[in-house]
């Protein structure tokens, strides 16, 4: 605090020519802001530590080398059963996880309307949709790329743990365990975007992340009972395209085919994940009439 | 140059801002006074587009803010001191603020260093006094180099040295030709600062003037004199055009002659004096003046009369 002197700022021209407001620097300020903060580091890690841990746990409890219940495998050999055993074992961290990206989901802009910051947001771009786009699209893809990253590393541990526990051998050229490691990762970017732009809509921190968690957590067991309880079956349908249900699919190995049985329908992993992405573009309409129109 | 035409700005059934227009010109600090709640950081959250308003429009050279092409070099804007997430460092939060921009490293340490922020510009924000994070929208402020720079309160938390800072910085910026435009509740701060002054009470322009002119006006004629032979002196002043009270035994104010003839007159007839002190009426007491009937707290308690009494005066 000792500058009290007078200032010497004329107005510089290192950087006055090119410099103007794009959607490139809007997403490098939102990967800036990101990384800045101490909580999306711990939220990432615990993604991490909890994927791969589960995964060890799991495969070190052994999961059943053919047969089990291999979470809607249709597949009857024994090595298919397998590889879908093994799926469940890496991806089931990915249940508990997605709490986590709904958190930071909504933490990426409710703690921007907490503190003001959003003002110095909005400040810097006036239009405002492109710093709600840029949020999204840099919150996607690193909680894409950081629950992938953490798929690989989970069965990779898992892979010594489940040989010697199941006997099973993970095959690495099998496209549907692909599948469900990168619909896994998927499935983590797109609750955390539901519930980021659930954020946009409510604004206040424990508001968005309470009406991402009830969206992803509560409802589907609300619609469990309820069905349970009466038997209805619209209660039933409305439960599968929930986004925790839809989106579930999406690590599923091989999970199911998509039919429509007894006027109950039932999704596959590639409709499980439209109706994820129809969630998110929902959510998305809504945030970005919202935060156009209001006062920031 | 910053245009308001007609601005009016309702929440709810409160109208913050009633049809209020103005002008900021560049090459001048422009002073926003008012009392608190008179509407003045509504109208730079106007100006900035973070609130939409009811009626009226606003421009910012020509243009509404979000449609400039680099909104941060046109306007550098303090309004709330730490509008800033608690979590980040200072740097961090100004890097991302320029990286919109991209404006770069450079130019963050240049405004960490106009602002006396080195030593903790790596530290988080939510530790940070008043006067830091005073500091810290001034430096996001100026980050772009913008041509006009809007400023909410930024005395505000400030020590005196700081106060000093901000002085000189604001008369440097408008002597560079920029718009200048800062707002603050204490008129003895913009009587030091400020060329042009804009009065808002209630969500109504009530002055838009120079300060000398509000200078001037407040001034006033009076003179103190203090003697001993108030009664001798008394008939000798009290002539045409002039007015004198006694205000105590020893004490009179005149009205209508300057210090210097009643300083003659009184030698001319041997009258002893001991005070003779041309009465500078403050900016301060004109400000009072002129806002007395705006103050909003009053609202409730006189709220039919001063209406009737508010419009008439704008009217």
């Amino acid at each position: 605090m000792s500058t009290a002197t007078a200032p010497a700022p004329s107005r510089s021209s290192t950087h006055s020519t090119l410099s103007r407001l794009t959607f490139g620097g809007i997403l490098r300020s939102e990967w800036i802001k990101l990384r800045s903060l101490r909580s999306t580091f711990w939220c990432y890690l615990l993604i991490l530590v909890l994927n791969i841990g589960f995964a060890a746990l799991v495969a070190s409890v052994g999961v059943g080398s053919g047969g089990g219940p291999g979470d809607g495998s249709t597949t009857s050999t024994a090595a298919g059963s397998g590889m879908a055993n093994a799926t469940v074992a890496v991806t089931l961290g990915i249940n508990f996880t997605v709490l986590i990206a709904a958190v930071l989901g909504a933490l990426m802009i409710t703690g921007e309307y907490g503190t003001g910051m959003i003002k110095s947001t909005f400040a810097a771009d006036p239009r405002r949709l492109g710093a709600l786009f840029g949020k999204a699209i840099v919150f996607g893809v690193v909680t894409f790329v950081v629950g992938l990253v953490s798929l690989v590393i989970a069965t990779l541990v898992a892979t010594p743990l489940l040989d010697s526990e199941s006997n099973i051998s993970i095959d690495w050229s099998d496209g549907s365990f692909w599948l469900a490691l990168v619909g896994g990762a998927g499935f983590l970017a797109l609750a955390g975007l539901i519930s980021l732009f659930l954020g946009a809509i409510i604004r206040a921190s424990a508001g968005g992340i309470a009406a991402g968690i009830g969206l992803l957590f509560v409802m589907p067991i609300v619609l469990q009972i309820f069905t349970g309880l009466t038997n209805a079956k619209w209660a039933a349908n409305i439960a599968s395209f929930l986004p925790s249900n839809a989106g579930g699919l999406m690590f599923g190995y091989s999970a199911g085919e998509a039919k429509v049985v007894d006027g109950i329908v039932t999704l596959d992993q590639f409709f499980g994940f439209l109706v994820m992405v129809g969630w998110v573009i929902l959510t998305g309409i809504l945030a970005v009439v919202l935060v156009k129109r209001r006062d920031a | 140059m910053i245009h308001a035409q007609n601005l009016t700005k309702r929440y709810g059934d409160r109208v913050a801002l009633d049809h209020v227009s103005f002008d900021v010109k560049p090459g001048m600090v422009t002073g926003f006074l008012g009392p608190n709640g008179a509407g003045k950081s509504t109208t730079m959250r106007l100006i900035v587009g973070l609130d939409r308003a009811s009626e009226g429009d606003v421009t910012v050279n020509g243009k509404h803010y979000s449609e400039h092409r680099a909104p941060l070099r046109e306007v550098g804007v303090l309004l709330d001191a730490k509008a800033v997430h608690r979590g980040r460092s200072a740097f961090d939060h100004l890097l991302a603020m320029g990286a919109t921009h991209g404006i770069g490293k450079k130019r963050v340490d240049e405004v960490i260093a106009l602002t006396g922020l080195e030593s903790v510009a790596k530290k988080r924000v939510g530790g940070f006094s008043l006067g830091m994070g005073q500091r810290l929208g001034i430096a996001a402020a100026l980050l772009g180099d913008p041509a006009t720079l809007i400023l909410d309160e930024p005395v505000n938390g400030l020590d005196p040295e700081g106060v000093v800072w901000v002085r000189n910085l604001a008369k440097h910026l408008a002597r560079e030709g920029r718009t200048v435009f800062l707002s603050s509740h204490l008129m003895s701060e913009m009587a030091q600062t400020a060329d042009h002054i804009i009065v808002l009470g209630r969500g109504r322009v009530i002055a838009d003037e120079s300060v000398d002119k509000v200078l001037a006006r407040a001034k006033g004629d009076g003179v103190r004199v203090r003697t001993p032979q108030v009664a001798e002196l008394t008939p000798l002043l009290n002539t045409a055009g002039v007015t004198v009270t006694g205000t105590a035994a020893d004490l009179l104010e005149v009205h209508g002659l300057p210090s210097s003839r009643i300083g003659e007159i009184a030698a001319s007839q041997g009258l002893v004096l001991h005070e003779l002190t041309p009465l500078a009426g403050s900016l301060e007491d004109a400000y009072m003046a002129l806002t007395a009937d705006e103050v909003e707290y009053r609202d409730t308690a006189a709220a039919p009369s001063t209406a009737t009494k508010n419009s008439e005066v704008v009217r």
